[in-house]
């Protein structure tokens, strides 16, 4: 094994032998070491939101993944490899500066499946929603699909005022029939005031640099065919086996879905709305 | 009673009839592991092997779990270094298959070894001249390898994951899986030759001993071909099984459709270089040291049948099934082949393991048969119940197969 120790001989066998095999421990170990000090690193860096994201849209299904654009029309089909971050994507200013006249005429607001969808506000996939509010600061809410899904939250657990938040990170978590549902940031930026599903927002936040930066957001318009989407994925995956895939085609969704809905169903969905597998 | 634990969104039997599934398994084990401290305690008196059989049904098992389990590094080195992208819905199931094969296979040989707080000893001071060292260092390594490969997938759990510590570390050893893909590619190649190596440089057993390329005998690369051919077929078989059993589609048809294809075309290569080696080994060196080709196929249950079998029933046939259209396109077929297929290898590693030995080297030698003792087959069926119930709670609450929610959801 090494030079000194009994039957050890500075011969070509013990040489190209043991020397391979040191090389692959060396390599194993230094990969593994790399890994263990990359993640120590990671930590404290506080990346720990950015990675979880990364992580969790990594392990999203293709039909979760599909980008905005091809949600809108634009497109016919293409998955989202940015995280859903258009503000690195280079195709998304390509689509937008190509967008078509008739893409821009979409109607917004409204309701969409008997889901409340309010104009002058700002979409993230995962179904909260942004507004302007006094002081440059921003409302961030739970949009309506959402509303519906949590009802009354069982337990609230929201950042404290002056923590701060990073877009795609967690920005606030609710229980609910046992579950425990973590909810995305929209944007980046500071806790300046908490609220809650009675105030109709959840936290009002200063947004880094003062000037939001909105462009991974959905307009009311472009949320449209998105909350359809979602709809009917929700109604898909809350199907009964038996039955198989179907979808309703009228009446109004239930103020509060986790009381006629089993708690694994709720689980499952909240997994698929909030983004988080 | 363990939701907690489940993945969000995988649909996963009661707790009760998980435990009353895995409670047979767990009788199997324990008397298995009654067996293995029997040999341990009293020795190798507790097994039918003797001076004339050395290796038995242990060694056999070894080899052939070791065969199967190739599919997890070759389906690594075909995702992870050949980007074959289709192959991510599979590769965590392969990995724990092959985690449970190597572990398997190490168990049974520190029962067979003997002595396991001596382990130590092959290491410090190594026979750097044996194929046997070559393999034992290479299956520890790749072991641990395995072993490291399983870590993200079991960092994954739904609660594992919530401690940020181990979240951030799975997401730094995902990045950096292509090395331990190509070590992993490496250490097998060597070891699954050096397996079959062991049996070609047994001069003094001719129906083993084979010619080669400069020190590798041509069952050095007869074993790396087979092991590569067949372990994606048991990827499949496996993926397959798994899915009739817990009632869910895990993967995409063209997944299946994919790893027929990959172990039809190495079938073929195999089956191709089997009956080279056959002709030339049956033709040139048996008769070269002089043997009489005749004799090796003499002895019963052992007959020519046996070479047929190998070749053609379980080499040849599925190689045309996968490498079909018509073959592939149905599942029936594609199961039929991949049986088959993995049939063959065990075949190939029986008849190499026991064959040879039955076969007498000297003319005032009879032909001798070995049948296992009870502690060797309660030893080998705690391998398999050991890697029923590793898989079944892998399958449960970590995710094997990334598709399956969405294949449940229609």
């Amino acid at each position: 094994m090494f030079p000194g120790i009994y039957g050890f001989a500075w011969d070509a066998g013990h040489i190209i032998f043991l020397g391979v095999f040191y090389t692959v421990v060396a390599v194993v170990v230094t990969t593994l070491v790399r890994a263990a000090v990359r993640a120590r690193a990671d930590v404290k860096a506080g990346r720990i939101e950015e990675l979880r994201w990364h992580a969790a849209f990594a392990e999203l299904p293709s039909s979760s993944r599909r980008c905005r654009h091809e949600l809108s029309g634009e497109v016919a089909d293409r998955a989202c490899e940015n995280r859903f971050d258009c503000r690195d994507c280079a195709a998304h200013a390509e689509f937008v500066a190509k967008r078509s006249a008739a893409v821009r005429a979409l109607p917004g607001g409204q309701t969409v499946a008997g889901f409340e969808l309010p104009a002058g506000r700002l979409y993230h996939r995962g179904h909260t929603w942004v507004a302007e509010a006094p002081g440059g600061t921003l409302w961030v809410g739970l949009d309506d699909l959402g509303a519906h899904l949590v009802g009354a939250p069982d337990e609230l657990d929201l950042p404290p005022v002056g923590a701060r938040l990073a877009g795609n990170g967690t920005a606030w978590r609710v229980r609910k029939n046992g579950i425990s549902i973590r909810v995305l940031a929209p944007v980046d930026g500071e806790v300046v005031a908490v609220g809650g599903p009675d105030l109709g927002w959840y936290l009002r936040i200063l947004p880094d640099g003062g000037e939001p930066d909105v462009r991974n957001l959905l307009s009311a318009a472009e949320a449209r065919p998105w909350l359809l989407r979602e709809v009917e994925r929700m109604q898909i995956a809350l199907a009964d086996e038996a039955v198989g895939a179907a979808l309703a085609d009228g009446g109004a969704p239930v103020e509060d879905l986790s009381k006629v809905i089993s708690p694994r169903e709720l689980d499952e969905v909240c997994g698929m709305v909030f983004l988080e597998p | 009673m363990d939701d907690a634990l489940i993945l969000r969104g995988a649909r996963r039997c009661s707790a009760g009839k998980f435990l009353a599934w895995l409670a047979p398994w767990a009788a199997l084990l324990g008397v298995g592991g009654f067996a293995i401290l029997q040999c341990l305690v009293r020795g190798l008196n507790q097994t039918n092997m003797d001076n004339r059989f050395a290796f038995g049904l242990w060694i056999f098992l070894d080899l052939t779990v070791i065969a199967l389990g190739a599919g997890a590094f070759f389906t690594g080195f075909l995702l992870y270094i050949l980007r074959r992208e289709e192959l991510r819905a599979v590769i965590n199931s392969a990995v724990v298959i092959g985690f449970i094969c190597y572990s398997g296979a190490i168990l049974v040989l520190m029962v067979d070894v003997g002595q396991p707080l001596r382990a130590w000893f092959t290491f410090w001071h190594p026979n750097v001249h044996s194929m046997l060292t070559e393999v034992t260092f290479c299956i520890t390594c790749y072991l641990t390898v395995l072993a490291i490969e399983y870590l993200p997938i079991l960092l994954k759990n739904r609660q594992l994951r919530k401690i940020p510590s181990f979240l951030v570390f799975e997401f730094e050893l995902h990045k950096v899986m292509p090395v331990f893909a190509a070590v992993g590619a490496f250490l097998s190649f060597f070891h699954q030759g050096s397996l079959g190596g062991l049996y070609g440089v047994l001069r003094g057993r001719p129906f083993a001993f084979r010619e080669g390329i400069s020190i590798w005998p041509s069952t050095f690369f007869l074993f790396i071909v087979s092991a590569v051919a067949t372990g994606p077929a048991f990827v499949l078989l496996t993926t397959w099984l798994v899915s009739k059993l817990s009632g869910k589609r895990l993967v995409k048809p063209e997944v299946f459709e994919l790893l027929g294809r990959i172990s039809g075309w190495l079938l073929v290569f195999y089956v191709g270089l089997k009956s080279l080696d056959t002709l030339v080994w049956l033709n040139r060196t048996a008769p070269g040291v002089g043997a009489n080709p005749g004799q090796f196929f003499a002895a019963q249950p052992f007959g020519i049948w046996m070479l047929f079998v190998e070749i053609v029933l379980f080499g040849a046939a599925p190689a045309l099934i996968f490498l079909s259209r018509r073959g592939r396109a149905g599942t029936g077929w594609l199961l039929a082949a991949s049986f088959l297929a993995c049939a063959g290898v065990a075949t190939n590693r029986l008849v190499m393991t026991i064959q040879t030995l039955v076969v007498p080297t000297l003319k005032f030698e009879p032909y001798a048969l070995y049948w296992p003792s009870w502690q060797e087959v309660a030893t080998f069926l705690a391998v398999i119940a050991y890697g029923v119930i590793l898989y079944s709670l892998s399958f449960r609450y970590l995710r094997l197969f990334p598709q399956e929610r969405e294949l449940q959801r229609g």
